[in-house]
């Protein structure tokens, strides 16, 4: 069953080469991807090599006669005031890779002319001057201004700036203008649109696409991307709740989920299965009036091709609002809302090829518990879950957990969020195996393996932090006397 | 690409720098990759390279005025700085551990500094995040799970990306080499 992917044998082999066992096997299917690996040992750093061109900027600049120093003066030259003078020439040095070409310290410290640049284009600063009414965004309360910047390659002028404190405030995207831009701002209060231009076009041809753009009725938009193949799913949401028809239509018209299966439930209620984008969510319900019956409810983060607009749906249909849309460092763009059946979506849109993330699913789970390290350790001995990715902060431990080829996630609460008591189907290989492990690892029995009528074997157990689990595996075929 | 050459192009580039020397950036970034792989393949050691090749180039702009385009290439020009400031580095670190060392590694052929310099500017067209991992990966020696944590994505995804670059690389090289 362990089959390690081509991902995985090359990764051995890299790490090898890494660790100094040099030699490239000949015949080896990774030969030549080796050769290629082993050279990229000896390539020059992309820090070195900005570092050493600025000091060559910095001799140049040392060597020009001083009568000869025709600055590079764009017609306009802004002229930044900041809090912080020295701190921001630092900043727009490891966030835009400026170069400072000078600056004058008064006694006091205070740096009251400055000069950087920036890709030849020159930006002026200094220190708040009261006295001259030169105040800083911190003391007026913003800036009214944004300033353009062009860079090779923005998305990693982006991640570089990011690095050195910037806020990204808009997402890079190519824009119908010709330009790849996103919009940073610095901790001095500042705002920098940065772009690489991908297309170079005349006004007359940005004009044409603007128009086209803006005309009545708009053409009706294109998905940026596809949802991709579904891998097989293992980890199936259950959501209990009391009006289970409403929700099933609260959930095709603000989410595009499609209903796939509308049937009675074991219990005699509702059982109406959902496909969002590839991935399964069931849930069920009371037929008529909901006294009495064990509301179930979950955390799901769904990923969407315009998470802004099913945003705003899913409040016009009466959800309310968690968070409003914000772009994450992770790359993603993502808005909380919580449902009328108490239900909580992080509504997300990835910036990538796909709107998915490569390793996530389009409905992923997400667990919060009180205690992130007992719920893994759990998942690992019940379960066989592994755990590729944990982000331990100050804010609480964020972590990933694999259970068969499907992802869960699980966030620490702090406080203000409640922990959620989940239903959830998993499919395993062994129930009754399942639920033993699961028993062992401190859950308690909900009900004992035993064979359903659909052609499944099924036990179920509540763990230790409130969810409930059925596991289930497929009954295997009776074979059947021939004649 | 520019070859390593005579052409037109890299003529105006010299003589602009040699008027003006704000140019010589130009002529940084189009050799900056040739000068760096030759001086690596010679010292075999990251930190010495960086030394060497910043050497090179803070030599070449003070000598730059005095480059004749006397049918000597420019590259070849450089390469021959870079030549000499390796033996210097040889010699430097013979006498600073007190016995002759005897250089290493043999001058290494033209075609071999191509494909080197070929690969870094292959590296910087990839996408971000692939380079991203070349860079971890490579040349901070950084373990998949590192790079994982940074990126905020799984391993298994760190290496999908390092997987995709080595075969992009590949396929451009191959493409650039028949």
């Amino acid at each position: 069953m362990a089959k390690v992917s081509r991902y995985e044998q090359l990764d051995r082999a890299v790490q090898a080469l890494l660790s100094g066992q040099e030699r490239i096997p000949q015949h080896a299917q990774f030969a030549a991807l080796l050769r290629v690996a082993a050279g990229l040992r000896d390539l020059p750093g992309d820090t070195f090599r900005a570092r050493l061109k600025r000091h060559l900027q910095r001799s140049i600049e040392m060597a020009t006669p001083t009568t000869a120093t025709p600055r590079p003066a764009p017609a306009a030259t802004p002229y930044l005031c900041v809090r912080g003078a020295a701190a921001a020439i630092e900043f727009y040095k490891n966030a835009f890779g400026a170069t400072e070409i000078g600056r004058l310290t008064q006694p006091d410290g205070k740096i009251v002319h400055a000069e950087i640049e920036i890709g030849g284009a020159m930006i002026m600063l200094a220190d708040e001057l009261p006295e001259y009414g030169f105040l800083s965004p911190q003391t007026i309360g913003g800036v009214p201004l944004k300033i353009h910047l062009h860079f090779d390659d923005v998305d990693a002028l982006v991640r570089q700036a990011v690095a050195a404190g910037a806020r990204l405030t808009r997402p890079v995207k190519d824009e119908f203008y010709g330009h790849r831009e996103g919009q940073l701002t610095d901790p001095f209060g500042y705002t920098w649109l940065v772009s690489t231009v991908k297309e170079e076009l005349s006004f007359a041809e940005i004009e044409r696409r603007f128009a086209e753009l803006t005309q009545p009725p708009a053409p009706p938009k294109q998905q940026p991307a596809k949802p991709r193949a579904r891998k097989e799913q293992s980890v199936i949401p259950y959501l209990v709740v009391g009006e289970p028809l409403a929700y099933a239509d609260f959930l095709k018209q603000v989410f595009s989920a499609e209903e796939t299966l509308r049937t009675t439930g074991s219990a005699g209620g509702w059982h109406i299965e959902m496909n969002f984008g590839g991935t399964k969510v069931m849930m069920g319900g009371p037929r008529e009036g909901s006294a009495g019956i064990t509301l179930y409810t979950a955390t799901l983060h769904l990923y969407v091709p315009d998470a802004d607009a099913v945003y705003h749906r899913a409040l016009a249909a009466g959800a309310t609002s968690y968070f409003p849309p914000v772009d994450r460092p992770y790359g993603e763009r993502q808005a909380g809302i919580q449902d009328a059946a108490g239900n909580t979506w992080y509504i997300a849109t990835h910036h990538g090829p796909s709107y998915i993330p490569e390793d996530m699913a389009a409905v992923n789970l997400t667990m919060h518990y009180k205690d992130a390290d007992l719920l893994m350790e759990f998942l690992k001995n019940a379960f066989g879950a592994e755990v590729p990715f944990v982000h331990r902060s100050p804010e609480g431990t964020y972590a990933r957990a694999r259970i068969g080829e499907t992802l869960l996630q699980i966030g620490e609460t702090r406080g203000a969020v409640t922990p959620d008591s989940p239903m959830v189907l998993l499919t395993v290989e062994d129930a009754d195996a399942a639920y033993q492990r699961a028993l062992a690892a401190g859950a308690e029995s909900i009900e004992k393996p035993a064979d359903q009528p659909y052609g499944a074997r099924r036990a179920g157990v509540k763990d230790p932090f409130g969810t409930t689990w059925y596991v289930s595996s497929p009954l295997p075929r009776r074979k059947r006397p021939r004649k | 690409m520019t070859a390593p050459g005579h052409d037109a192009d890299e003529r105006r580039l010299v003589e602009a720098a040699q008027r003006d020397l704000r140019r010589f950036a130009d002529l940084y970034e189009a050799h900056f990759d040739r000068v760096y792989a030759y001086v690596m393949s010679r010292v075999r050691n990251r930190a010495a390279a960086e030394d060497v090749t910043s050497h090179v180039f803070h030599q070449a702009l003070a000598a730059l005025p005095r480059y004749e385009w006397r049918g000597v290439p420019f590259a070849a020009w450089l390469l021959r700085i870079a030549s000499n400031a390796v033996n210097d580095h040889w010699q430097r670190s013979a006498r600073e551990r007190g016995n002759p060392a005897p250089e290493p590694v043999a001058n290494p052929d033209t075609e071999t500094i191509e494909h080197h310099a070929q690969l870094a500017r292959m590296v910087r067209t990839l996408p971000a995040d692939q380079r991203r991992v070349v860079e971890a990966r490579f040349l901070e020696q950084k373990s998949i799970r590192e790079i994982a944590q940074e990126m905020r994505r799984t391993e298994g995804a760190i290496k999908q990306l390092q997987f995709r670059a080595l075969e992009a690389l590949r396929a451009q090289m191959s493409g650039t080499h028949g």
